[in-house]
């Protein structure tokens, strides 16, 4: 045995003295790090992080410089690591910054519409009648519209602007979450502690959000990092339809479909953002998997299987 | 059952009348309101008065969408503000190209996904069993006009095998040959897309019924494994797939919506598109109602015909949402 491990074995004696179990977090945390592809997909989605917040100094070019002398190079000409486009902008630069607009609309979309949805769908959930009708309608509305042509309508009612594509897709974005709580919500409410609690005056506000919202926030996290992916995958929609981000401004979607104009001259333009796309979206659905089982006490039997078992069983979950 | 029926039906076309005042109101929040939209900037003030009443515009707001739902009950539905042409002009024909893109690829899926998910079922985490998921998490996480683009670049660029976009080749309108290369490569992205997930719901939901009692009673008697397996099981396992069938509708829809783009498909889809860019409104209102129309319909048929074969499911069930 190695000195080394002795800090951590005393660690672990004084918890154990304290007689305290693991909490949610800790056991969570623990049961996340032995799924690899969890572990995998935080790691991709650290590194894109980091990028795009370095991206000012880490990307070689200035994204929007044109330079006509020297259009359409293919990889690795001169500093220019994956050559230019059209119109002799840095294809790595310009990669490095639509990282920012894909991360900020992935993260802000998922957490305001998540915000929302866990908002209405608690309400309705907890208090029911006809004000659980009136949101319970409203998801039935917006469900019935397609969502891309949803957002293209607001989008092409109001304009296109960065800050109005982030409010569209929120809106447009919180059913999921709303329905997700309101039917655990609608589990919860019958439970004893609630009763206990209501019985020694907590109020509705302190039931829903310190009783309740604690022990639904295991399914809220798991849908909040999928959204992520959603949002991502719904921007770059958006800007390769020409009603996201606009230029000068770039985004992985709007590269696309510059690319597509131009996919005779260089065929390999079209591949990097696609790539960027696909490889942050499923690294988010897979620390989404991981939460997914590691925030769930009930799945706690199931650590054993391993590997390609545990991806299959995971995916066999997926979208529920 | 007929109580079902007219509650369901009741239902449905009350949520179908919340959209029209949803749409209706997104149009009257748009920036300058409707004036903005309808009429020119460069008509004079009294000309612009004269235009605004001949459009109704200076009705109260009750009374305009009143009209508005009254045209539309007679299949007016509304005109083009650039050239004046009739909307339904412009929309039926899109549709049915839309329609063709999408049952090609949704039957493509069906054939390939129902066998494929219950072979998956009887060896599960076979080698099958883990392409399907494999190809899930990709499907799910890949945009799929980017698949579309791959595509285009390998097999009509490169390899020169397919042609790269529309519907037909130029001259040869209306050959079923040239329809069906063209469909190709955009049924294939199509596909993809949706596969993975009915490999998963048809593999679930048979495990599910798979490991029911009668299903062991079946073998316990005798029963050859196929017999079990297509006779007892499938049935059952059949009945949760036709509601996500329907309440796959709009995602189908959108799906074709993004495809359309990338393979210059002349569907509904690319008509949203483009008249969202020359802000149509009028069109982008029809186009939302007609695929609300579609989703809903889509939905009513799958609860009822959920509610027709499985009789376990009550039918006094209240609100709408779907288990």
């Amino acid at each position: 045995m190695s000195p080394s491990t002795a800090p951590v074995r005393a660690a672990g004696e004084r918890a154990r003295a304290d007689r305290r179990p693991p909490g949610l977090w800790q056991a969570g945390w623990r049961q996340f790090s032995r799924n690899r592809f969890a572990v995998a997909g935080l790691a991709i989605m650290a590194v894109f992080v980091i990028a795009s917040l370095t991206a000012r100094w880490i990307a070689p070019y200035d994204p929007t410089r044109i330079d006509m002398m020297f259009p359409n190079l293919p990889p690795g000409t001169g500093d220019h690591l994956l050559g230019t486009d059209e119109l002799g902008r840095d294809i790595f630069s310009r990669l490095l910054y639509s990282s920012q607009v894909s991360l900020l609309v992935g993260f802000s979309v998922a957490i305001a519409s998540v915000a929302i949805g866990t908002l209405i769908g608690a309400v309705s959930g907890y208090f029911g009648g006809w004000l659980d009708t009136c949101f319970m309608r409203l998801v039935d509305v917006m469900n019935a519209i397609p969502l891309l042509f949803l957002n293209i309508l607001i989008l092409a009612i109001f304009g296109s602007e960065f800050s109005y594509m982030i409010l569209v897709m929120t809106f447009t974005g919180w059913m999921g979450v709303a329905r997700l709580v309101r039917g655990t919500f609608l589990q919860l409410r019958e439970m004893q502690y609630v009763e206990a609690a209501r019985a020694i005056g907590v109020s509705d506000a302190g039931i829903i959000f310190r009783h309740l919202l604690r022990n639904a926030s295991a399914p809220i996290i798991v849908n909040a990092t999928l959204m992520v992916g959603y949002a991502i995958l719904g921007e770059s929609a958006l800007s390769y339809l020409g009603l996201g981000v606009q230029v000068p401004q770039t985004s992985w979607g709007l590269m696309l479909s510059n690319a597509q104009e131009f996919m005779l001259v260089d065929p390999l333009q079209a591949v990097y953002p696609g790539l960027c796309i696909l490889l942050v979206v499923l690294a988010v659905n897979f620390v989404g998997d991981g939460l997914r089982d590691a925030m769930d006490p009930r799945k706690q039997a199931a650590i054993a299987r391993r590997g390609w078992g545990r991806w299959r069983r995971n995916s066999s979950k997926f979208g529920n | 059952m007929t109580e079902y029926l007219i509650r369901r039906t009741l239902q449905s076309v009350l949520i179908l009348l919340l959209i029209t005042v949803v749409t209706f109101i997104l149009i009257h929040a748009a920036p300058g309101g409707p004036k903005q939209i309808y009429l020119s900037p460069n008509l004079s003030q009294a000309a612009a008065k004269v235009q605004e009443h001949n459009l109704g515009l200076d009705r109260p707001l009750p009374v305009q969408y009143v009209n508005w739902i009254g045209d539309l009950l007679r299949g007016d539905l509304g005109y083009t503000f650039k050239n004046h042409i009739p909307v339904g002009e412009i929309i039926w024909p899109t549709v049915g190209h839309t329609l063709v893109l999408m049952g090609a690829a949704w039957l493509l899926t069906l054939l390939i996904a129902l066998p494929w998910g219950i072979y998956n079922s009887t060896s599960e985490y076979g080698l099958s069993d883990q392409t399907a998921s494999f190809i899930a998490y990709i499907g799910f996480a890949m945009p799929t006009f980017w698949f579309g683009i791959i595509l285009q670049e390998l097999f009509a660029l490169k390899w020169n095998l397919l042609p790269l976009s529309d519907m037909w080749t130029m001259g040869k309108e209306g050959q079923i040959g040239d329809l069906l290369l063209h469909l190709m490569l955009p049924v294939t992205v199509l596909t993809i897309g949706f596969l993975a997930s009915y490999v998963k719901y048809a593999r679930s939901s048979m495990l599910e019924v798979l490991d029911q009692d009668y299903i062991r009673t079946a073998r316990a008697k005798g029963l050859g494994e196929g017999r079990v397996v297509f006779r007892h099981a499938l049935r059952n396992a059949l009945i949760p797939i036709i509601t996500v069938l329907g309440l796959d509708l709009p995602v189908l829809v959108a799906g074709a919506a993004l495809t359309e783009n990338v393979f210059n498909w002349p569907g509904m889809g690319r008509l949203f598109v483009q008249m969202a860019v020359a802000r149509e409104y009028s069109v982008l209102m029809a186009i939302t109602l007609l695929t609300a129309v579609f989703v809903i319909v889509g939905n009513f048929v799958a609860d009822l015909l959920y509610a027709l074969v499985d009789p376990r499911v009550k039918l006094s069930r209240k609100g709408g949402a779907a288990a």
